[in-house]
């Protein structure tokens, strides 16, 4: 919040943060919190000795939060003489483990590739996290190799529940969220540890620990409808790394599993496009698509993209798939019918160029 | 959301941060080629010079005297442009990546992974590895699925790199197959789709292709036509047009970010926890499947002639599972 005091300062935020940062590298026993606001540049102009520094103290805490979000060790040490004791606290950035560790070094082909995975997060916080990360390796100084011409890889997050989510999943917070799982009719409220956020077959998912079924689950994002908040006083403890590639394991094993044949119209976008996903080397009935066989991970989520093909695809198998199709178009073509209206609107083809 | 600094804030320290071993690494050089080295404004590496110069520890005097600063020389900073540091203090290398810059980058990486470009597994495992070793706490759970990478890519590719036309057939959205014959520029992903942009011969314009909508795709060896100056492609790949038509919805308020790429705008109407919007669309053929993919959430209300196309398709698609027997599933 930018007090009056603020505006007096010249001191911008970012020379306030980078003073802060030389501050603490600088020092090897740690400085009190006291000696910072009175001597580091854009606190001291803005302290009162031996006056209500309560303000200033609020920004300290701020800067540490936002210093710690960029990577930057920012460590608390408690005096080994007064254990306990949160005015002698000392704060300090211990250069070893702020530096990039001895030894690691980037060629100019990796460094091209580092770039390219860079461009790949085209809006979003991690298109800013991705970034930051490339401004530090530029620090490096190597050139990187031409980039691949003609080619531009990018992916997206929409879902705003992206954000807060892998928020809480990096502090260890759970949260709590309204969750309306494909093919239920209402949402119901989840409380969930967050172990790792997965794009998979073109989705994002969230894998946690449902706290209330106390067992392992997956959600869509795109079904996270409403806010996602932190449980006050409620973390975990990390479940470790690997926890996004087991959760895209599961995924991957579900979808493998899971094999509907259906039958696409010869011709038809259904034909031209699901044709393409079946995988090299699986078996087709016949080579005009009247019986694909097609790999899904979630029933209801194939079952909302196959019925926007309408009378393209017919599914055979499995039943329940084809019942959820089914059942989906009936809906659609209730939902606009005018019950009430005996005249049969015309219907010849709808706004063609 | 938490009061983190605005973006700028954070942005400019790092910069700040990773300026200063750069300079250190050059003993001198020109604002120009460091702003080209970092990919911003010669603007932007002045400003942080000029704060650099003055910034540094407030030292055992607590006063920030001329010791405890970085230094430059000024001369050959303001006359010729030239950045010469003179005096260091408290850092000299690279910060390590937070676990969200790391995590960022190895799921960009696993996306790649899977393109045939970069099939050297072992180069981006080990680049992966690197980028887990120099970050300053385990790098975030972001897990990526590589992509759906079909032969047609490559074969693609392999024509935008030669200079060579193609040629396929392709199925567009109103569901019309033609014969294209294309000049590639590059191709693209959004998500798990790709998308080809070039120059249509047919059309005579730049367009923008879907790559699982093309057919019997093969390459010629007519070279491409040298491209025009105001045929440079931007980064969208779709352009609305003067003959789209507005096309009013009803859904509930939770679902309105599903349609993100439609641009909705507000509509009157709404009641309850369910609102209108007004999508422009291209034409009902694109309508009809997207409002079918979306049983049950999304309702077409205006215009009629809209309802009728939607009521019409799902109509067929019922017909087609009532004049197939139900109970035989299949093989």
């Amino acid at each position: 919040m930018p007090s009056t005091i603020e505006k007096n300062s010249r001191v911008s935020v970012e020379e306030r943060l980078f003073s802060l940062v030389l501050a603490l590298i600088a020092t090897e026993v740690g400085l009190t919190k006291a000696d910072i606001l009175s001597t580091v540049q854009g606190y001291r102009q803005r302290y009162l000795p031996g006056g209500d520094n309560a303000s200033l103290e609020r920004q300290f805490e701020r800067d540490k939060d936002d210093i710690r979000e960029l990577g930057i060790p920012l460590e608390v040490v408690e005096p080994p003489d007064d254990p306990g004791s949160n005015h002698h606290l000392r704060y300090r950035i211990p250069k070893g483990l702020y530096e990039l560790p001895v030894g690691v070094t980037f060629s100019p082909d990796e460094l091209m590739l580092l770039k390219l995975a860079a461009t790949v997060w085209r809006e979003g916080s991690l298109s800013a996290e991705s970034r930051r990360a490339m401004t530090k390796l530029h620090a490096l100084g190597i050139d990187s190799s031409d980039p691949v011409l003609g080619y531009s890889p990018s992916l997206r997050v929409r879902e705003a529940s992206f954000e807060p989510l892998s928020k809480a999943m990096d502090r260890g917070q759970v949260v709590a969220f309204l969750y309306l799982k494909p093919g239920e009719a209402a949402a119901r409220r989840r409380q969930v540890e967050p172990r790792a956020m997965v794009l998979h077959d073109g989705r994002w998912h969230l894998f946690g620990t449902d706290q209330d079924a106390a067992a392992t689950r997956t959600y869509l994002l795109s079904r996270i409808v409403g806010p996602v908040v932190t449980v006050p006083g409620a973390s975990f403890v990390a479940h470790g790394d690997g926890q996004g590639q087991e959760a895209l394991s599961e995924l991957e094993a579900l979808w493998t599993a899971n094999i509907a044949v259906i039958a696409a119209r010869p011709g038809s976008d259904a034909a031209v496009r699901l044709s393409k996903r079946v995988a090299p080397g699986e078996i087709r009935t016949n080579a005009d698509a009247s019986a694909l066989h097609l790999n899904f991970t979630d029933l209801n989520v194939f079952a909302d993209e196959l019925a926007g093909y309408g009378p393209e695809v017919l599914v055979h198998s499995p039943a329940a798939l084809r019942t959820a199709v089914r059942s989906r178009l009936i809906t659609v073509r209730d939902a606009h019918t005018d019950f009430d209206l005996n005249v049969h609107p015309d219907t010849t083809t709808a706004a063609d160029e | 959301m938490n009061g983190g600094p605005a973006l700028g804030a954070s942005d400019k320290l790092t910069f700040l941060l990773a300026l200063v071993p750069f300079l250190m690494d050059h003993d001198r050089i020109s604002v120009t080629d460091v702003a080209a080295h970092f990919g911003v404004s010669p603007d932007r590496v002045r400003d942080a010079v000029n704060l650099i110069a003055v910034s540094g520890i407030p030292g055992e005097t607590r006063q920030y005297l001329h010791g405890d600063l970085f230094d430059i020389h000024w001369d050959e900073f303001e006359t010729n442009d030239l950045i010469v540091l003179t005096h260091l203090v408290a850092i000299d290398d690279s910060p390590r990546f937070s676990a969200r810059e790391a995590a960022a980058l190895i799921a960009g990486l696993q996306y790649l992974s899977s393109l045939p470009e970069n099939a050297d597994v072992d180069a981006i495992a080990s680049l992966m590895a690197k980028l887990t070793r120099s970050a300053s706490a385990a790098p975030s759970q972001v897990a990526v699925s590589g992509t759906d990478a079909r032969s047609s890519i490559a074969v693609v590719q392999a024509a935008v790199r030669g200079g060579v036309q193609i040629e396929f057939d392709y199925l567009n959205a109103r569901g019309e197959n033609e014969l294209r014959r294309v000049d590639p520029w590059r191709i693209q992903s959004v998500d798990r789709d790709w998308y080809l942009r070039g120059w249509c011969h047919l059309r005579e314009a730049a367009r923008t292709f879907r790559l699982d909508r093309m057919s019997d795709l093969h390459v010629t060896d007519v070279p491409t036509n040298p491209r025009s100056a105001d045929a440079v492609p931007t980064e969208t790949l779709f352009e609305g047009s003067a003959s789209d038509q507005d096309v009013t919805v009803e859904l509930p308020t939770s679902a309105v970010p599903l349609l993100a790429d439609y641009a909705p705008y507000g509509a009157p109407g709404a009641h309850g926890d369910r609102v209108r919007r007004t999508l422009k669309v291209a034409h009902y053929h694109g309508l009809k499947r997207l409002v079918t993919g979306l049983a049950g959430v999304v309702e077409v209300v205006d215009p009629a002639e809209a309802r009728a196309v939607v009521r019409e398709w799902a109509a067929a698609g019922v017909a087609r599972y009532d004049e197939s027997e139900p109970t035989d599933a299949g093989e």
